[in-house]
């Protein structure tokens, strides 16, 4: 067993140790394992733990240490930017050797047979594959208490949702199960549970990272994104998967810039000359709570003091957003769900009478009642004779709250709203009621609907509660440097221990908590 | 007779027929939006991937090479072509689709309009109508299925099915006509010609037997000056012009029996069913799908500049009827044998080949020799012209040596024979054979005087004024020279011997 605490290592300390030969990436995936045995009954972050691909990637960034050495080398310029840092997977990317389930009984023992191109491209930069994260059935959700498979458990209060649909990706990096993550966000199913785990948790730009082998929800909303504790490493993450790629059509050509350098800019040099709007319309909206509310107008006090320079803006066609999303994305969604349909893979009923019985019962039984809700929301919405009135409406409100931002970010560098209305929401509490829930992302969604990026970074505790409160800083079109420049600045004045205090191992009595005494 | 009837019905009635014809870009070396080869056939389920297969979380990627195709054939036919046109989403359950939705193109096709002028009949009934073209747009093909248990393949009675996906994903080009078409004919020759510009174009290989050019028509009857259209039916399965010919013809006048008889028709699909000889309903409407168009997100939408399409446009090969007026105006070749060279893309090819070797001096020789001795050759041996031996070279020598005088334009024919049976050119065979044509005329002379010799009545009957005698020594010194000697001299020698 290992003798390091994983949660004290960023994905920056664990490179440097792995190339000094401090330690190897084997004792971190070896420690990283131990971990999640001993958090993940109660935390419940992986619908599938992977260890042997994890040493094995491990094994593998170790060697290439030994070789570059041997050729007279410096491991330093030789091993990934992710060198033996060990990531988590959200189920609907694939990967070979793992199921891909979208945490669906539809899916249930669906194996990939071919990478995600970010998935791939974060375990060449040397990452060590932990394990696929539990998440809301087909990302619909915002609590993962959606899934097939049984609920997250937030690591700050196990009585409450780690928030969703990336929820497994979001809890495994909160409890250090996993250094770094991704998640898939289409209506903020990255900022929110970031949000709500005390997470840092980026939703690049569309067009940033390939979608290629992330099983579609909305695919013009979809964006692939990390998770992390800190900035540095988020920004590190987002380097290492985003860029132009040929099986996305829709993925950017654009070239990817020095993130990380950004988020050192930002962390050493403050906010001087930085233009900071707060976006107060949205800030004042019924259901935001007061004390995320304070956390976001202390954000930009903390702005101020930084040299930057706060003023308000407003984003009026927000308003349609939570609308707009619910007609677009379940009508993407109600396509692109089509094919699972039992003929070619996933959950197919015994005995049909003929094809058409083969679908209705296949997918009403591999289906669960949210998937089922969104992909009768689109189908509806698509129909002859309400095309217009519904998609074209909602896509007409789309352009206005691009033109919106397009318009802000003529006054501003970045914006500030809080991630979410709330802190963590209990188990069960808003599962009797969809809009309820739907409401969790009335902040997120005009980012998608606009396609921006945005990050949520952890802006401290809520007082009456203890749980972490999550500020989003969004930017312009491809202006992630700013976004993490700006992220990073903020990250460093405000001192955010992201580990959350673990109370639930004494109170459990699970093997965590004795080996924390050991 | 089907015919007789069909032109009955059509004194009383006027049928109304629109076409849909699905083309594959068969040309193209990768399906629509994946990498995998395009082909016919084959192990099933082994030119397929996450794309093609619809595999989670796959994504297409369009296929450039065929969207230049179809905007090609949409200049072909004077399409106009988009400026801006995008890719949407068909909705639909079947299993022969992998994604449960086609991607396919609705209100923003790439082509828009166009038209073909069809020459229907010979002689004095021949006429040319304008068949107007609705638009062209591109989609992916489907999987094929296998219906397994049932009569010929049908699903009726079938116990299960298998899907092959060989084919899903193979770039698809759709015209669809206006309801321009009159007669079974008119559809025929339209989807004739159609065939020959894409096959000039060089971006299918149409074949209707395997299915990479399938022809659905709609039709419909009403009384000849009405205005108003009558109810149609959706026919399928007509797997080659004659079909298409006749699928119609027995549409209509099934359609004209059943008014005639107080019934009415329905709206519906039915399958051509060329054993029978009839169609059959294959599905009502009534259970038509709502199709759910929407954008397809995983694409960005195309511009087409004036520049591309300008570009696109200076690809565009020299077509049937240009190359037609070309046969005849610089040519000199007869309307029908123009006509007939240049509805083949490989009978036009060869004859321009032969032409670029041989020059257009010989156009009428080379054109007699193609239509006659080369197609009865191509006939009997049932091949195709790029299977044959002969080269249009070869042609080319050949009407060389019956210029020259070397042989006979009978023993051309000859040489013709031996060189397709052969391969050897016309110059070795004439060398081997020692088929070299006489044109000494001492030798000819000699010839002469021995048939005199030989028959000395037929002289006298001759000299005596029966001068169709002429031919019988023709044919005598012919077979005296073993038929070698030039026609032209021994008519000459003969004339002036027993003149």
């Amino acid at each position: 067993m290992s003798e390091f605490d994983v949660s004290r290592l960023t994905g920056a300390h664990i490179r440097e140790g792995v190339v000094t030969g401090q330690f190897t990436a084997r004792e971190v995936a070896e420690a990283t394992l131990a971990r999640v045995e001993a958090l993940e009954p109660t935390v419940h972050a992986f619908n599938q733990v992977t260890p042997e691909l994890a040493l094995e990637a491990a094994d593998a960034v170790d060697s290439s240490r030994a070789q570059a050495i041997a050729d007279g080398l410096d491991p330093r310029d030789v091993l990934g930017a992710l060198a033996g840092v060990p990531a988590g997977i959200k189920d609907n990317m694939n990967l070979v050797g793992t199921r891909t389930t979208c945490s669906a009984k539809i899916l249930e023992n669906y194996e990939s047979v071919y990478d995600c191109t970010a998935v791939r491209r974060l375990l060449d930069a040397g990452a060590v594959p932990i394990g696929k994260c539990n998440m809301d059935e087909f990302a619909f959700g915002s609590s993962t208490e959606n899934s097939a498979f049984g609920p997250t458990h937030n690591p700050w209060d196990l009585e409450r949702v780690p928030g969703g649909s990336s929820g497994g990706s979001a809890a495994c990096v909160s409890a250090s199960m996993a250094t770094i993550s991704l998640g898939s966000d289409t209506g903020g199913s990255i900022r929110q549970p970031g949000a709500l785990t005390g997470t840092v948790a980026v939703k690049p730009t569309y067009g940033r990272v390939s979608r290629y082998g992330c099983v579609a929800f909305g695919s013009s909303l979809d964006q692939i994104g990390p998770f992390a504790r800190t900035v540095e490493d988020s920004a590190a993450a987002l380097a290492a998967i985003a860029g132009a790629d040929p099986m996305d059509a829709t993925s950017a050509q654009q070239a990817v810039p020095n993130y990380v350098r950004a988020a050192a800019e930002g962390a050493t040099g403050g906010a001087k000359g930085l233009r900071v709007g707060i976006v107060t319309d949205l800030l004042q909206a019924d259901g935001c709570s007061g004390e995320v509310r304070a956390a976001v107008e202390n954000a930009a006090r903390i702005y101020a003091d930084l040299g930057a320079e706060v003023g308000e803006v407003t984003l009026p066609a927000s308003a349609h957003g939570l609308s707009a999303y619910y007609i677009i994305g379940p009508a993407e969604a109600s396509s692109n769900l089509a094919r699972f349909d039992g003929i070619r893979y996933g959950h197919r009923v015994e005995d049909p009478t003929d094809v058409l019985d083969l679908y209705m019962r296949s997918r009403a039984e591999g289906f669960g009642p949210e998937s089922i809700r969104r992909i009768m929301l689109g189908t509806y919405a698509l129909s002859a004779g309400y095309y217009e009135a519904y998609y074209g409406q909602a896509q007409k409100a789309r352009t206005l709250i691009k033109q919106d931002f397009e318009s802000a970010f003529k006054d501003f560098d970045v914006l500030l709203t809080p991630t979410s209305p709330t802190v963590a929401f209990k188990i069960g509490e808003k599962s009797a009621d969809p809009l309820e829930m739907y409401l969790s992302d009335v902040y997120t969604i005009p980012v998608n609907l606009a396609g921006i990026p945005a990050i949520s970074v952890p802006a401290g505790l809520c007082p009456s509660s203890g749980l972490p409160i999550g500020l989003q800083i969004m930017a312009d079109y491809f202006a992630e440097e700013t976004m993490f420049m700006a992220a990073a600045a903020f990250e460093a004045a405000i001192e955010f221990d992201a580990r959350p205090p673990l109370r639930y191992e004494s109170a459990r009595g699970t093997r965590a908590a004795q080996e924390e005494r050991r | 007779m089907a015919k007789d009837r069909l032109a009955q019905v059509l004194e009383d009635w006027e049928a109304v027929i629109g076409l849909e014809i699905h083309t594959e870009i068969t040309s193209s070396n990768t399906k629509m939006f994946c990498g995998c080869p395009v082909g016919f056939g084959g192990e099933p389920n082994t030119r397929v991937c996450p794309v093609c297969l619809g595999l989670p979380g796959a994504l297409p990627v369009p296929n450039e090479y065929a969207v230049e195709a179809t905007v090609l054939a949409g200049l072909a036919i004077e399409s106009t072509i988009a400026r801006w046109s995008q890719f949407h989403r068909k909705n639909y359950f079947y299993p022969d689709m992998p994604k449960d939705y086609q991607i396919s193109q609705y209100d923003l096709p790439f082509c828009d309009g166009g038209h073909l002028d069809v020459q229907v009949g010979e002689g004095d009934g021949a006429y040319e109508t304008r068949i107007c073209v609705t638009r062209i747009h591109l989609e992916e093909d489907t999987g094929k299925m296998v219906h397994v248990g049932g009569a010929e393949g049908r699903i009726a009675g079938a116990t299960h099915s298998l899907v092959d996906f060989n084919r899903a994903g193979t770039p698809l080009m759709e015209l669809v006509t206006e309801p321009d078409i009159r007669t079974p004919e008119e559809a025929r020759r339209f989807a004739q010609k159609l065939r020959l510009i894409w096959l000039s174009l060089g971006i299918s290989d149409c074949s209707m037997e395997e299915g990479s050019m399938r022809v659905d028509a709609n039709v419909s009857i009403r009384r000849p000056g009405e205005t108003e259209l009558g109810t149609k039916a959706e026919i399928k399965n007509m797997n080659s012009f004659r079909a298409l010919h006749d699928g119609l013809a027995h549409e209509i006048i099934r359609q004209a029996e059943l008014v005639e008889s107080g019934g009415h028709v329905v709206q519906e699909t039915r399958h051509w069913d060329v054993g029978a000889k009839r169609t059959s309903s294959l599905r009502s409407k009534e259970e038509a799908h709502d199709y759910r168009y929407f954008p397809e997100p995983d694409m960005v939408p195309f511009q087409f500049s004036e520049e591309w399409i300008e570009a696109v446009r200076a690809k565009l090969p020299e077509l049937p009827d240009a190359k037609k007026a070309r046969f005849v105006e610089d040519l000199g070749l007869s309307g029908y044998d123009a006509a007939i060279l240049s509805a083949d893309i490989s009978l036009s090819a060869f004859f321009d080949s032969a032409m670029s070797i041989g020059g257009a001096a010989k156009a009428k020789a080379i054109a007699n020799i193609m239509l006659n001795d080369l197609a009865a050759y191509l006939n009997t041996e049932a091949i195709s012209i790029d299977e044959s031996r002969v080269t249009p070279a070869m042609l080319v020598e050949l009407v060389e040596l019956v210029d020259g005088g070397t042989i006979s334009s009978k023993q051309a024919k000859v040489v013709f024979s031996e060189m397709a049976a052969t391969g050897d050119s016309p110059g070795a065979i004439v060398e081997i054979k020692g088929m070299k044509q006489v044109s000494d005329t001492g030798a000819i002379e000699q010839a002469i005087d021995r048939v005199m010799t030989a028959n000395p009545s037929e002289v006298e009957g001759y000299r005596g004024g029966k001068t169709t005698l002429l031919g019988f020594f023709v044919g005598q010194t012919m077979k005296e020279m073993r038929g070698q000697a030039n026609p032209k001299l021994v008519n000459e020698v003969l004339l002036r011997k027993l003149g």
